[in-house]
Protein backbone atom coordinates (compact mmCIF):
# COMPACT_ATOMS: atom_id res chain seq x y z
CA UNK A 1 0.00 0.00 0.00
CA UNK A 2 1.38 3.41 -0.55
CA UNK A 3 -0.16 7.06 -1.35
CA UNK A 4 1.98 9.90 -2.83
CA UNK A 5 0.30 13.40 -3.29
CA UNK A 6 1.39 16.75 -3.93
CA UNK A 7 -1.81 19.02 -3.46
CA UNK A 8 -2.33 23.15 -4.10
CA UNK A 9 -5.12 23.99 -3.41
CA UNK A 10 -6.45 27.68 -2.45
CA UNK A 11 -10.11 28.61 -2.08
CA UNK A 12 -11.57 31.24 0.13
CA UNK A 13 -8.56 32.76 1.63
CA UNK A 14 -7.09 29.52 2.59
CA UNK A 15 -4.09 27.64 1.09
CA UNK A 16 -3.40 24.12 1.05
CA UNK A 17 0.16 22.72 0.05
CA UNK A 18 0.91 19.68 0.69
CA UNK A 19 3.77 17.03 -0.39
CA UNK A 20 4.42 13.75 0.72
CA UNK A 21 4.97 10.21 0.47
CA UNK A 22 3.97 7.18 2.57
CA UNK A 23 4.01 3.26 2.36
CA UNK A 24 1.00 3.41 5.67
CA UNK A 25 -0.33 0.85 5.83
CA UNK A 26 -2.37 3.40 7.92
CA UNK A 27 -1.62 7.17 7.37
CA UNK A 28 -2.83 9.62 10.10
CA UNK A 29 -3.52 12.93 9.17
CA UNK A 30 -2.99 14.94 12.58
CA UNK A 31 -3.90 19.12 12.83
CA UNK A 32 -6.19 21.45 14.52
CA UNK A 33 -9.42 22.12 13.23
CA UNK A 34 -8.76 24.06 9.96
CA UNK A 35 -5.29 23.02 9.36
CA UNK A 36 -6.35 21.53 6.23
CA UNK A 37 -6.88 17.90 6.71
CA UNK A 38 -10.44 17.47 5.57
CA UNK A 39 -9.54 19.47 2.84
CA UNK A 40 -6.51 17.07 2.06
CA UNK A 41 -8.84 14.18 2.18
CA UNK A 42 -11.49 14.98 -0.19
CA UNK A 43 -9.01 16.12 -2.58
CA UNK A 44 -7.43 12.34 -2.80
CA UNK A 45 -11.17 11.15 -2.52
CA UNK A 46 -12.00 12.81 -5.73
CA UNK A 47 -14.64 14.96 -3.64
CA UNK A 48 -12.68 18.14 -4.32
CA UNK A 49 -10.95 19.18 -7.53
CA UNK A 50 -7.84 20.76 -6.87
CA UNK A 51 -6.37 23.22 -8.97
CA UNK A 52 -2.65 21.90 -8.95
CA UNK A 53 -2.31 18.30 -7.67
CA UNK A 54 -0.95 15.08 -8.68
CA UNK A 55 -2.18 11.92 -6.14
CA UNK A 56 -1.54 8.34 -6.85
CA UNK A 57 -2.81 5.24 -4.52
CA UNK A 58 -0.63 2.09 -4.84
CA UNK A 59 1.09 3.97 -7.97
CA UNK A 60 -1.86 4.26 -9.91
CA UNK A 61 -2.64 8.00 -10.69
CA UNK A 62 -6.23 9.08 -9.89
CA UNK A 63 -4.98 13.05 -10.25
CA UNK A 64 -3.28 15.04 -12.67
CA UNK A 65 -3.82 18.27 -12.89
CA UNK A 66 -3.75 20.91 -14.72
CA UNK A 67 -4.05 19.13 -17.97
CA UNK A 68 -3.52 15.46 -16.82
CA UNK A 69 -5.62 12.24 -15.30
CA UNK A 70 -8.98 12.97 -13.62
CA UNK A 71 -10.25 9.95 -12.08
CA UNK A 72 -13.92 10.41 -10.82
CA UNK A 73 -14.66 9.76 -6.84
CA UNK A 74 -16.71 6.72 -7.87
CA UNK A 75 -13.61 5.27 -9.60
CA UNK A 76 -11.27 5.43 -7.20
CA UNK A 77 -12.32 2.51 -5.04
CA UNK A 78 -11.41 4.80 -2.09
CA UNK A 79 -14.43 4.88 0.08
CA UNK A 80 -15.02 7.59 2.72
CA UNK A 81 -16.41 7.60 6.38
CA UNK A 82 -16.91 10.73 8.30
CA UNK A 83 -17.93 11.90 11.39
CA UNK A 84 -21.44 11.93 10.48
CA UNK A 85 -22.27 8.40 9.35
CA UNK A 86 -24.35 9.38 6.77
CA UNK A 87 -26.72 6.60 6.01
CA UNK A 88 -29.05 6.44 3.23
CA UNK A 89 -32.09 7.28 5.57
CA UNK A 90 -34.60 5.84 2.76
CA UNK A 91 -33.31 2.15 2.52
CA UNK A 92 -32.71 -0.26 5.19
CA UNK A 93 -29.81 -1.48 7.53
CA UNK A 94 -28.70 -3.63 5.09
CA UNK A 95 -29.41 -2.05 1.75
CA UNK A 96 -27.07 0.50 3.28
CA UNK A 97 -24.50 -2.17 3.76
CA UNK A 98 -24.86 -3.68 -0.02
CA UNK A 99 -24.88 0.06 -1.75
CA UNK A 100 -21.80 -0.16 -3.07
CA UNK A 101 -21.70 -2.03 -6.75
CA UNK A 102 -21.02 -5.44 -5.99
CA UNK A 103 -20.88 -4.89 -2.46
CA UNK A 104 -24.24 -7.62 -2.45
CA UNK A 105 -22.19 -10.36 -3.64
CA UNK A 106 -19.63 -9.28 -1.28
CA UNK A 107 -21.78 -9.79 1.84
CA UNK A 108 -22.30 -13.41 0.85
CA UNK A 109 -18.45 -14.02 0.48
CA UNK A 110 -16.75 -15.26 3.50
CA UNK A 111 -14.49 -11.86 3.27
CA UNK A 112 -18.28 -9.89 3.59
CA UNK A 113 -19.09 -12.16 6.98
CA UNK A 114 -16.11 -11.42 8.67
CA UNK A 115 -16.73 -7.62 7.98
CA UNK A 116 -19.76 -8.31 9.86
CA UNK A 117 -18.57 -10.14 12.13
CA UNK A 118 -15.66 -8.14 12.91
CA UNK A 119 -18.17 -4.85 12.88
CA UNK A 120 -20.91 -6.54 15.06
CA UNK A 121 -23.26 -5.71 12.31
CA UNK A 122 -25.52 -8.72 12.34
CA UNK A 123 -27.92 -7.55 14.90
CA UNK A 124 -28.78 -4.72 13.09
CA UNK A 125 -29.22 -6.05 9.76
CA UNK A 126 -32.35 -6.01 9.82
CA UNK A 127 -33.18 -2.73 11.95
CA UNK A 128 -34.00 1.20 10.05
CA UNK A 129 -31.04 3.43 10.35
CA UNK A 130 -33.18 5.92 12.04
CA UNK A 131 -33.63 3.44 14.83
CA UNK A 132 -29.84 2.91 15.66
CA UNK A 133 -27.62 4.64 17.54
CA UNK A 134 -24.54 6.58 16.99
CA UNK A 135 -21.74 4.24 17.57
CA UNK A 136 -23.88 1.43 15.53
CA UNK A 137 -24.79 3.77 12.77
CA UNK A 138 -20.52 4.26 12.41
CA UNK A 139 -20.52 0.69 12.53
CA UNK A 140 -22.97 0.73 9.92
CA UNK A 141 -20.72 3.00 7.94
CA UNK A 142 -17.78 1.67 8.58
CA UNK A 143 -19.18 -1.87 7.04
CA UNK A 144 -20.71 -0.15 4.24
CA UNK A 145 -17.36 1.53 3.30
CA UNK A 146 -15.76 -2.10 3.46
CA UNK A 147 -18.18 -3.95 1.57
CA UNK A 148 -17.58 -1.56 -1.31
CA UNK A 149 -13.76 -3.35 -1.05
CA UNK A 150 -11.96 -0.08 -1.75
CA UNK A 151 -7.91 -0.17 -1.91
CA UNK A 152 -8.05 2.13 0.89
CA UNK A 153 -9.90 3.35 3.30
CA UNK A 154 -10.37 7.48 4.33
CA UNK A 155 -11.81 7.92 7.52
CA UNK A 156 -12.22 11.99 8.52
CA UNK A 157 -12.55 12.12 12.25
CA UNK A 158 -15.06 8.65 12.33
CA UNK A 159 -14.96 9.26 16.05
CA UNK A 160 -15.62 12.54 16.60
CA UNK A 161 -19.28 12.98 16.72
CA UNK A 162 -19.31 10.00 19.80
CA UNK A 163 -18.97 10.27 23.46
CA UNK A 164 -15.35 9.60 25.09
CA UNK A 165 -16.98 5.42 25.86
CA UNK A 166 -18.13 5.32 21.74
CA UNK A 167 -15.05 6.86 20.43
CA UNK A 168 -13.27 4.27 22.28
CA UNK A 169 -15.05 1.67 21.02
CA UNK A 170 -15.16 2.37 17.37
CA UNK A 171 -11.07 3.38 17.61
CA UNK A 172 -11.21 -0.90 18.65
CA UNK A 173 -12.94 -1.35 15.69
CA UNK A 174 -10.78 0.13 13.31
CA UNK A 175 -7.99 -1.23 15.23
CA UNK A 176 -9.40 -5.03 14.78
CA UNK A 177 -10.43 -4.05 10.67
CA UNK A 178 -6.58 -3.48 10.72
CA UNK A 179 -5.82 -5.73 12.40
CA UNK A 180 -8.05 -8.83 10.55
CA UNK A 181 -8.80 -7.39 7.90
CA UNK A 182 -5.67 -5.66 6.48
CA UNK A 183 -6.99 -2.53 5.20
CA UNK A 184 -5.10 0.52 4.19
CA UNK A 185 -6.29 3.66 5.68
CA UNK A 186 -6.25 7.68 5.54
CA UNK A 187 -7.17 8.65 8.56
CA UNK A 188 -7.50 12.22 9.41
CA UNK A 189 -7.75 13.18 13.33
CA UNK A 190 -7.30 15.57 15.98
CA UNK A 191 -6.72 12.97 19.30
CA UNK A 192 -3.42 12.11 19.38
CA UNK A 193 -4.29 8.96 21.33
CA UNK A 194 -6.14 7.59 18.24
CA UNK A 195 -3.03 8.68 15.75
CA UNK A 196 -0.82 6.71 18.04
CA UNK A 197 -3.15 3.66 18.61
CA UNK A 198 -4.08 3.47 15.08
CA UNK A 199 -1.35 5.25 12.45
CA UNK A 200 1.94 3.64 11.44
CA UNK A 201 3.16 6.87 9.61
CA UNK A 202 1.80 10.17 9.88
CA UNK A 203 1.68 14.04 8.48
CA UNK A 204 0.81 16.58 10.85
CA UNK A 205 -0.53 19.78 8.93
CA UNK A 206 -1.01 22.99 10.34
CA UNK A 207 -2.35 26.49 8.27
CA UNK A 208 -2.50 24.13 5.21
CA UNK A 209 1.15 23.14 5.16
CA UNK A 210 3.14 20.21 6.10
CA UNK A 211 5.17 20.96 9.10
CA UNK A 212 6.22 17.34 9.80
CA UNK A 213 6.14 13.29 8.59
CA UNK A 214 7.28 10.15 10.95
CA UNK A 215 5.70 7.23 13.14
CA UNK A 216 3.15 9.09 15.23
CA UNK A 217 5.58 8.22 18.32
CA UNK A 218 8.57 9.97 17.22
CA UNK A 219 6.82 13.25 15.41
CA UNK A 220 4.27 13.53 18.62
CA UNK A 221 7.11 12.97 20.76
CA UNK A 222 7.93 16.65 20.71
CA UNK A 223 4.47 18.51 20.37
CA UNK A 224 6.28 21.86 21.02
CA UNK A 225 8.51 21.95 17.93
CA UNK A 226 5.77 21.41 15.49
CA UNK A 227 3.29 23.69 17.27
CA UNK A 228 0.83 20.94 18.52
CA UNK A 229 1.14 21.10 21.88
CA UNK A 230 -2.11 22.49 22.51
CA UNK A 231 -3.65 19.38 20.20
CA UNK A 232 -1.71 16.83 21.63
CA UNK A 233 -2.57 18.54 25.10
CA UNK A 234 0.45 17.07 27.03
CA UNK A 235 4.36 18.21 26.72
CA UNK A 236 5.70 14.89 26.48
CA UNK A 237 3.50 11.68 24.69
CA UNK A 238 5.39 8.27 24.86
CA UNK A 239 4.42 5.31 23.72
CA UNK A 240 5.95 2.24 25.83
CA UNK A 241 5.37 -1.63 27.03
CA UNK A 242 4.30 -2.79 29.72
CA UNK A 243 6.63 -4.48 32.14
CA UNK A 244 4.69 -5.81 34.89
CA UNK A 245 1.36 -4.88 37.30
CA UNK A 246 2.25 -3.92 41.12
CA UNK A 247 -1.46 -4.45 42.08
CA UNK A 248 -0.29 -4.12 46.04
CA UNK A 249 1.78 -1.09 45.03
CA UNK A 250 -1.15 0.37 43.09
CA UNK A 251 1.11 0.78 39.90
CA UNK A 252 1.69 -0.78 36.74
CA UNK A 253 5.50 -0.48 35.79
CA UNK A 254 6.37 0.38 31.96
CA UNK A 255 9.53 0.48 30.58
CA UNK A 256 11.14 4.07 30.05
CA UNK A 257 14.52 3.94 28.47
CA UNK A 258 15.95 0.63 30.39
CA UNK A 259 14.06 1.87 33.84
CA UNK A 260 10.69 1.61 35.02
CA UNK A 261 8.07 3.99 35.39
CA UNK A 262 5.72 3.15 37.90
CA UNK A 263 2.55 4.88 36.17
CA UNK A 264 -1.35 4.30 37.67
CA UNK A 265 -2.35 0.73 37.52
CA UNK A 266 -4.24 -0.32 33.77
CA UNK A 267 -5.99 -3.25 32.09
CA UNK A 268 -3.43 -3.69 29.15
CA UNK A 269 -1.58 -6.66 29.53
CA UNK A 270 2.26 -7.47 29.55
CA UNK A 271 4.16 -6.78 26.45
CA UNK A 272 1.59 -4.29 25.38
CA UNK A 273 2.21 -0.65 24.41
CA UNK A 274 -0.02 2.19 26.12
CA UNK A 275 0.24 5.86 25.18
CA UNK A 276 1.26 8.05 28.41
CA UNK A 277 1.48 11.84 28.31
CA UNK A 278 3.94 13.55 30.39
CA UNK A 279 3.64 17.21 31.41
CA UNK A 280 7.09 19.35 31.19
CA UNK A 281 5.90 20.99 34.91
CA UNK A 282 5.20 17.69 36.31
CA UNK A 283 8.81 16.79 36.26
CA UNK A 284 10.87 17.87 38.85
CA UNK A 285 14.75 17.88 38.86
CA UNK A 286 17.46 17.07 41.07
CA UNK A 287 20.84 16.54 41.08
CA UNK A 288 21.51 13.75 43.47
CA UNK A 289 18.92 10.32 43.95
CA UNK A 290 16.66 11.76 46.84
CA UNK A 291 15.98 10.06 49.67
CA UNK A 292 12.67 9.06 51.35
CA UNK A 293 10.29 10.36 48.50
CA UNK A 294 6.92 9.81 47.62
CA UNK A 295 6.94 9.96 44.32
CA UNK A 296 7.84 6.48 42.82
CA UNK A 297 9.40 7.78 40.19
CA UNK A 298 13.77 8.83 40.31
CA UNK A 299 14.88 8.23 36.74
CA UNK A 300 18.76 8.88 36.40
CA UNK A 301 18.47 11.08 33.33
CA UNK A 302 21.18 13.43 30.71
CA UNK A 303 20.51 17.33 29.87
CA UNK A 304 20.90 17.37 26.38
CA UNK A 305 19.60 20.89 25.64
CA UNK A 306 18.46 24.28 27.63
CA UNK A 307 16.43 26.49 26.21
CA UNK A 308 15.53 29.90 28.47
CA UNK A 309 12.51 31.54 27.57
CA UNK A 310 10.86 34.79 29.28
CA UNK A 311 10.27 33.41 32.60
CA UNK A 312 10.73 29.36 32.26
CA UNK A 313 13.67 27.35 31.29
CA UNK A 314 13.02 24.31 29.00
CA UNK A 315 15.43 21.24 29.79
CA UNK A 316 15.60 18.53 27.37
CA UNK A 317 16.25 14.88 29.03
CA UNK A 318 17.45 11.93 27.92
CA UNK A 319 16.45 8.46 29.79
CA UNK A 320 18.17 5.65 27.78
CA UNK A 321 17.04 6.33 24.22
CA UNK A 322 13.50 8.28 25.07
CA UNK A 323 13.78 12.09 25.27
CA UNK A 324 11.61 13.91 27.75
CA UNK A 325 11.11 17.72 28.16
CA UNK A 326 10.98 19.12 31.73
CA UNK A 327 10.35 23.00 32.96
CA UNK A 328 11.82 24.44 35.79
CA UNK A 329 11.69 28.16 37.15
CA UNK A 330 15.26 30.58 35.79
CA UNK A 331 16.09 30.40 39.23
CA UNK A 332 15.88 26.54 39.67
CA UNK A 333 18.19 26.17 36.93
CA UNK A 334 20.70 28.80 37.86
CA UNK A 335 20.70 27.00 41.53
CA UNK A 336 20.99 23.25 40.32
CA UNK A 337 23.56 24.97 37.67
CA UNK A 338 22.34 22.61 34.94
CA UNK A 339 24.13 22.69 31.85
CA UNK A 340 24.29 20.68 28.62
CA UNK A 341 25.80 17.37 29.58
CA UNK A 342 24.70 17.51 33.10
CA UNK A 343 23.72 14.11 34.63
CA UNK A 344 20.54 14.83 37.13
CA UNK A 345 17.39 12.62 38.42
CA UNK A 346 14.10 13.32 36.81
CA UNK A 347 11.48 12.70 39.94
CA UNK A 348 8.37 11.87 38.14
CA UNK A 349 4.62 11.03 40.40
CA UNK A 350 2.77 8.26 39.43
CA UNK A 351 -0.13 10.63 39.14
CA UNK A 352 1.50 12.25 36.62
CA UNK A 353 2.26 10.17 33.99
CA UNK A 354 -1.34 10.63 32.26
CA UNK A 355 -2.72 7.23 30.42
CA UNK A 356 -3.71 8.50 27.08
CA UNK A 357 -5.00 4.55 26.48
CA UNK B 1 -76.43 14.24 -12.26
CA UNK B 2 -73.75 15.09 -15.42
CA UNK B 3 -74.99 15.47 -18.79
CA UNK B 4 -73.37 13.25 -21.38
CA UNK B 5 -71.37 17.05 -22.90
CA UNK B 6 -70.13 17.95 -19.12
CA UNK B 7 -68.92 14.06 -19.02
CA UNK B 8 -67.01 14.52 -22.19
CA UNK B 9 -65.77 17.85 -20.70
CA UNK B 10 -64.50 16.74 -17.11
CA UNK B 11 -63.30 13.67 -19.04
CA UNK B 12 -61.62 16.24 -21.30
CA UNK B 13 -60.32 17.94 -18.50
CA UNK B 14 -58.52 15.18 -16.55
CA UNK B 15 -56.88 13.51 -19.69
CA UNK B 16 -55.97 17.57 -20.46
CA UNK B 17 -53.79 17.82 -16.78
CA UNK B 18 -52.67 14.44 -16.72
CA UNK B 19 -50.64 14.93 -19.93
CA UNK B 20 -49.22 17.80 -18.62
CA UNK B 21 -48.18 15.85 -16.00
CA UNK B 22 -46.81 13.26 -17.97
CA UNK B 23 -44.81 15.15 -20.12
CA UNK B 24 -43.60 18.12 -18.20
CA UNK B 25 -42.73 15.58 -14.90
CA UNK B 26 -39.02 14.56 -17.16
CA UNK B 27 -38.14 18.07 -17.53
CA UNK B 28 -39.43 19.18 -14.21
CA UNK B 29 -37.36 16.71 -12.67
CA UNK B 30 -33.98 17.68 -14.35
CA UNK B 31 -34.93 21.28 -14.16
CA UNK B 32 -35.53 21.13 -10.23
CA UNK B 33 -32.05 19.08 -9.59
CA UNK B 34 -30.32 21.60 -11.91
CA UNK B 35 -31.47 24.90 -10.35
CA UNK B 36 -30.83 23.40 -7.11
CA UNK B 37 -27.42 22.29 -7.51
CA UNK B 38 -25.89 24.14 -9.87
CA UNK B 39 -23.73 26.50 -8.89
CA UNK B 40 -23.59 29.83 -12.15
CA UNK B 41 -24.19 32.93 -12.36
CA UNK B 42 -27.01 32.07 -14.91
CA UNK B 43 -29.28 30.15 -12.99
CA UNK B 44 -31.09 32.82 -11.04
CA UNK B 45 -31.47 33.78 -14.78
CA UNK B 46 -32.95 30.09 -16.02
CA UNK B 47 -34.90 30.40 -12.87
CA UNK B 48 -36.03 33.18 -13.82
CA UNK B 49 -37.57 32.57 -16.90
CA UNK B 50 -38.99 29.05 -15.91
CA UNK B 51 -41.13 30.91 -13.24
CA UNK B 52 -42.29 33.67 -15.88
CA UNK B 53 -45.37 32.04 -16.34
CA UNK B 54 -46.39 31.90 -12.65
CA UNK B 55 -46.59 35.63 -12.70
CA UNK B 56 -47.36 36.69 -16.64
CA UNK B 57 -51.03 36.86 -17.02
CA UNK B 58 -52.14 33.46 -18.63
CA UNK B 59 -53.75 35.44 -21.33
CA UNK B 60 -50.41 36.49 -22.31
CA UNK B 61 -48.63 33.24 -22.08
CA UNK B 62 -51.03 31.96 -24.20
CA UNK B 63 -50.39 35.13 -26.86
CA UNK B 64 -46.81 34.14 -26.59
CA UNK B 65 -47.33 30.28 -26.93
CA UNK B 66 -49.33 30.99 -30.01
CA UNK B 67 -46.77 33.14 -31.71
CA UNK B 68 -44.59 30.12 -30.81
CA UNK B 69 -46.90 26.95 -32.10
CA UNK B 70 -49.57 29.08 -34.30
CA UNK B 71 -49.70 28.63 -37.80
CA UNK B 72 -47.13 31.15 -38.36
CA UNK B 73 -45.08 30.63 -35.60
CA UNK B 74 -41.48 28.65 -36.30
CA UNK B 75 -42.34 25.40 -34.33
CA UNK B 76 -46.00 25.52 -35.93
CA UNK B 77 -45.07 26.15 -39.57
CA UNK B 78 -41.82 23.53 -38.63
CA UNK B 79 -45.20 20.80 -36.99
CA UNK B 80 -46.93 21.83 -40.36
CA UNK B 81 -43.91 21.04 -42.63
CA UNK B 82 -43.43 17.72 -41.28
CA UNK B 83 -47.01 16.43 -40.32
CA UNK B 84 -49.13 18.28 -42.05
CA UNK B 85 -50.75 19.37 -39.10
CA UNK B 86 -51.47 22.01 -36.71
CA UNK B 87 -51.04 22.33 -32.60
CA UNK B 88 -53.09 25.53 -32.20
CA UNK B 89 -56.88 24.82 -31.51
CA UNK B 90 -56.20 20.64 -30.80
CA UNK B 91 -56.60 18.74 -27.79
CA UNK B 92 -52.50 19.05 -28.01
CA UNK B 93 -52.66 22.85 -27.37
CA UNK B 94 -54.42 22.29 -24.34
CA UNK B 95 -52.09 20.20 -23.00
CA UNK B 96 -49.06 22.58 -24.09
CA UNK B 97 -51.16 25.79 -22.27
CA UNK B 98 -51.90 23.62 -18.84
CA UNK B 99 -48.20 22.30 -18.89
CA UNK B 100 -46.65 25.47 -19.28
CA UNK B 101 -48.72 27.29 -16.89
CA UNK B 102 -48.02 24.57 -14.27
CA UNK B 103 -44.55 23.88 -14.84
CA UNK B 104 -42.86 26.69 -12.18
CA UNK B 105 -45.24 25.03 -9.78
CA UNK B 106 -43.68 21.52 -10.19
CA UNK B 107 -40.22 22.85 -10.40
CA UNK B 108 -40.59 25.10 -7.48
CA UNK B 109 -41.87 21.84 -5.37
CA UNK B 110 -38.87 19.97 -6.72
CA UNK B 111 -36.25 22.45 -6.21
CA UNK B 112 -37.31 22.97 -2.84
CA UNK B 113 -36.96 19.12 -2.07
CA UNK B 114 -33.56 18.58 -3.95
CA UNK B 115 -32.35 21.43 -2.23
CA UNK B 116 -33.44 19.50 1.30
CA UNK B 117 -31.29 16.11 0.48
CA UNK B 118 -27.83 16.77 2.24
CA UNK B 119 -25.39 16.92 -0.70
CA UNK B 120 -22.85 14.63 1.56
CA UNK B 121 -25.10 11.77 1.11
CA UNK B 122 -24.40 12.44 -2.58
CA UNK B 123 -20.94 12.62 -2.34
CA UNK B 124 -20.33 9.12 0.01
CA UNK B 125 -22.58 7.48 -2.63
CA UNK B 126 -19.91 8.52 -5.16
CA UNK B 127 -17.66 7.45 -3.08
CA UNK B 128 -18.67 4.35 -2.82
CA UNK B 129 -18.53 3.57 -6.48
CA UNK B 130 -21.97 4.97 -7.82
CA UNK B 131 -21.67 7.46 -10.51
CA UNK B 132 -23.64 11.34 -10.96
CA UNK B 133 -26.53 9.63 -12.52
CA UNK B 134 -26.99 6.19 -10.19
CA UNK B 135 -26.47 8.35 -7.35
CA UNK B 136 -29.26 10.74 -8.57
CA UNK B 137 -31.67 7.73 -9.40
CA UNK B 138 -30.60 5.85 -6.00
CA UNK B 139 -30.22 8.73 -3.50
CA UNK B 140 -31.41 12.44 -4.74
CA UNK B 141 -34.57 10.93 -6.16
CA UNK B 142 -36.09 9.29 -3.93
CA UNK B 143 -35.19 11.04 -0.73
CA UNK B 144 -37.04 14.21 -3.09
CA UNK B 145 -39.68 12.53 -4.13
CA UNK B 146 -42.07 13.84 -1.54
CA UNK B 147 -41.44 17.13 -3.25
CA UNK B 148 -41.84 15.39 -6.66
CA UNK B 149 -45.33 14.49 -5.73
CA UNK B 150 -45.97 17.36 -4.20
CA UNK B 151 -44.90 19.35 -7.42
CA UNK B 152 -46.69 17.01 -9.90
CA UNK B 153 -49.98 17.38 -8.03
CA UNK B 154 -49.85 20.92 -7.61
CA UNK B 155 -49.02 21.27 -11.32
CA UNK B 156 -52.45 18.72 -12.54
CA UNK B 157 -54.04 21.07 -10.00
CA UNK B 158 -53.10 24.20 -11.45
CA UNK B 159 -53.52 22.67 -15.46
CA UNK B 160 -57.12 21.60 -14.26
CA UNK B 161 -57.95 25.50 -13.39
CA UNK B 162 -55.95 26.78 -16.58
CA UNK B 163 -58.27 28.85 -18.66
CA UNK B 164 -56.67 32.28 -19.97
CA UNK B 165 -53.57 30.41 -21.90
CA UNK B 166 -56.07 27.54 -23.00
CA UNK B 167 -58.72 29.83 -24.44
CA UNK B 168 -55.92 31.98 -26.56
CA UNK B 169 -54.20 29.05 -27.50
CA UNK B 170 -56.80 26.05 -28.62
CA UNK B 171 -60.02 28.15 -28.31
CA UNK B 172 -63.23 26.62 -27.34
CA UNK B 173 -64.00 23.56 -29.55
CA UNK B 174 -66.81 21.34 -27.73
CA UNK B 175 -65.20 17.51 -27.69
CA UNK B 176 -61.32 19.12 -28.61
CA UNK B 177 -60.63 21.76 -26.11
CA UNK B 178 -63.56 22.81 -24.01
CA UNK B 179 -62.78 21.88 -21.13
CA UNK B 180 -64.20 22.49 -17.25
CA UNK B 181 -63.06 26.15 -17.00
CA UNK B 182 -64.00 27.48 -20.83
CA UNK B 183 -67.50 25.35 -20.36
CA UNK B 184 -67.98 26.89 -17.31
CA UNK B 185 -67.71 30.72 -19.18
CA UNK B 186 -69.40 29.05 -22.04
CA UNK B 187 -72.36 28.29 -19.82
CA UNK B 188 -72.05 31.27 -17.85
CA UNK B 189 -72.69 33.29 -20.82
CA UNK B 190 -75.79 31.04 -22.43
CA UNK B 191 -79.34 31.83 -21.02
CA UNK B 192 -80.09 28.27 -19.30
CA UNK B 193 -76.52 27.43 -18.22
CA UNK B 194 -76.70 28.14 -14.51
CA UNK B 195 -77.54 24.27 -13.43
CA UNK B 196 -74.65 23.68 -15.67
CA UNK B 197 -72.33 25.70 -14.27
CA UNK B 198 -73.28 24.57 -10.48
CA UNK B 199 -72.54 20.93 -11.74
CA UNK B 200 -69.29 22.10 -12.76
CA UNK B 201 -68.12 24.16 -10.18
CA UNK B 202 -68.89 21.52 -7.97
CA UNK B 203 -66.70 18.76 -9.82
CA UNK B 204 -64.30 21.31 -9.97
CA UNK B 205 -63.87 21.81 -6.59
CA UNK B 206 -63.95 18.42 -5.23
CA UNK B 207 -61.28 17.45 -8.39
CA UNK B 208 -58.95 19.92 -7.02
CA UNK B 209 -59.69 19.01 -3.36
CA UNK B 210 -58.83 15.11 -4.12
CA UNK B 211 -55.78 16.13 -5.36
CA UNK B 212 -54.68 18.15 -2.67
CA UNK B 213 -55.45 15.54 -0.37
CA UNK B 214 -53.71 12.69 -2.42
CA UNK B 215 -50.68 14.58 -2.97
CA UNK B 216 -51.11 15.40 1.40
CA UNK B 217 -51.46 11.76 1.91
CA UNK B 218 -48.66 10.73 -0.40
CA UNK B 219 -45.95 12.84 0.52
CA UNK B 220 -46.43 11.74 4.41
CA UNK B 221 -46.26 8.79 3.14
CA UNK B 222 -43.18 8.81 1.34
CA UNK B 223 -41.71 10.48 4.94
CA UNK B 224 -42.63 7.96 7.02
CA UNK B 225 -41.02 5.48 4.81
CA UNK B 226 -37.94 7.39 4.51
CA UNK B 227 -37.62 7.37 8.50
CA UNK B 228 -37.57 10.67 8.95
Amino acid sequence: MSIEARVHHAFRGFTLDVKFESAGPVVGVFGASGSGKTTLLNCVAGLIKPRDAKIAVNTRVVCNRPGGTWTPPERRKLAIVTQDPLLFPHLSTRANLTYAPGAADALESDSGWKIIDVLRLKPLLQRNPGNLSGGEKQRVALGRALLSKPEMLLLDEPTSALDAELAREVLALLLEVKRSLSVAMLFVTHKAGELMALADDCIVLSEGKLVAQGPPVQVLSKPRAIGVANLVGVDNLLRLNVVRHDEEGGVTLLDLGGHDLAAPLCAAEAGQQVSVGLYADEIMLCLESPAGLSARNALPCRVTQIDAMDHEVLVNLRIGATDLLARITPGAAAELGLDKDTQAVAVIKTAACHLLG
Amino acid sequence: MLTEPEIEVVRLSALVAGWSVAVSIVPGILLGWLLARWRSPLRALLQGTVMLPLVLPPVVTGFLLLALVGRSGPLGSAWEAVTGGRIAYTTGACVIAAAVVGFPLMVEGIRLSVLGVDPKLEMVSRSLGRGRLSTFLRVTLPLALPGVIGGAVLSFARALGEFGATIVLAGNIEGETRTIPVAVYTLMNSTDGEAGVMRLVAVSVAMSLAALLAAGWLARRQRAKAGR
